[in-house]
């Protein structure tokens, strides 16, 4: 039991608690002072805090995801040897960078996924959790395919287009679905872009289809990231 | 100023009940966050949330996370009919449509 459940359990009773009752009487006091402008003002305020302070760590969500695309699909565009990347990175070390972005990427979004509206419990937190889980569940599907394509036949040059692309679909669909939840039209606009770059991509051939998720998928993203936080700040 | 509801009038229970209107219905809050929301401390958190829930305007649950208990809060359908009239009070007051 945390100290603040104890507090919150306990009746007033204590000394502690008779000074804040006469601390309570003089602040209702004050309160009288405050003009209907200063309360409705009070409100607007209160819900704006909670607000920006429930959905903070969304511009780091997009920001993180928007940073590993950029940086991981430049660095898979850069080891192919038919880009005309004035960096040239070695294969192994592009799968490696490559792997490692996404894998943090997966690992802060965790995290940062279970701070947004931290605290909350009943019909929003089921669907929290059925939307957090459906990544993994989605990415695990998406991946299977691609492997079953393999096993089939599908050359290298091929899964080059076709992970990337199943990629941003399933992000796409998921983003759209994120904004049926939440009501939000910047994870609509964001999922649309999305679908076209995983859909858009494939025409351009291996490499420049990675380039192509680099710049329009992680570059949305980046772009996303800093219209959430300056809409956040707006809040205040 | 008589309109005004006096359980809501007075700027700590103001400030949590707007809090917790920002959460939809069917959601709790716990004590915990809603503290770190409202910057207040324990005691004095404890106390408004006492009027509130004496009103009948705030549902107190208690849950378990594993072992340890913790308090959910959430506004009731009279909390958050009283709330409304409130702020629509308010509006009112200042020669709004509302």
């Amino acid at each position: 039991m945390t100290h603040d459940d104890r507090s919150a359990a306990k009746p007033a009773d204590t000394e502690l608690d008779r000074e804040l009752h006469s601390a309570l009487e003089l602040d209702e006091e004050d309160d009288s002072a405050l003009t209907p402008e200063q309360m409705l003002k009070l409100v607007d305020d209160q819900q704006s805090d909670v607000v920006r302070k429930q959905l903070a760590p969304i511009p780091w969500m997009l920001g993180v995801w928007g940073v590993a695309w950029l940086v991981g699909f430049l660095l898979l565009w850069s080891a192919a040897p038919q880009s005309n990347s004035l960096v040239t990175v070695s294969g192994p070390v592009a799968g490696i960078g490559f792997g490692v972005l996404i894998g943090a990427a997966i690992a802060a979004s965790t995290v940062l996924g279970i701070r947004i509206g931290r605290g909350v419990q009943g019909n929003s937190s089921f669907a929290g959790a059925v939307y957090g889980i459906s990544w993994a569940l989605c990415g695990t599907a998406f991946g299977m395919v691609g492997v079953a394509l393999r096993n089939n036949g599908m050359s290298y040059e091929l899964a080059t287009l076709y992970f990337p692309s199943a990629f941003a679909l399933m992000a796409g669909t998921l983003y759209l679905a994120g904004a049926a939840l939440w009501h939000q039209k910047s994870q609509l606009v964001l999922g649309i872009i999305l679908l076209v770059t995983g859909s858009v991509s494939p025409f351009f051939g291996a490499p420049t289809n990675n380039l192509v998720m680099a710049l329009l998928g992680g570059g949305t993203m980046l772009f996303m990231a800093v219209l959430a936080a300056v809409r956040l700040r707006r809040t205040v | 100023m008589d309109e005004l509801d006096p359980v809501i009038h007075a700027s700590a229970r103001l400030r949590i009940t707007a809090s917790l209107a920002t959460l939809p219905a069917g959601d709790r809050l716990a004590f915990p966050r809603l503290q770190q929301l409202l910057e207040m401390t324990p005691g004095n958190l404890s106390t408004h949330l006492r009027k509130l829930e004496d009103a009948g305007y705030v549902e107190v649950t208690k849950a378990h996370q594993g072992r340890s208990p913790v308090t959910y809060l959430n506004l009731t359908t009279r909390g958050r009919g009283a709330f409304e009239e409130y702020t629509t009070a308010l509006k009112k007051l200042l020669g709004g449509t509302a």
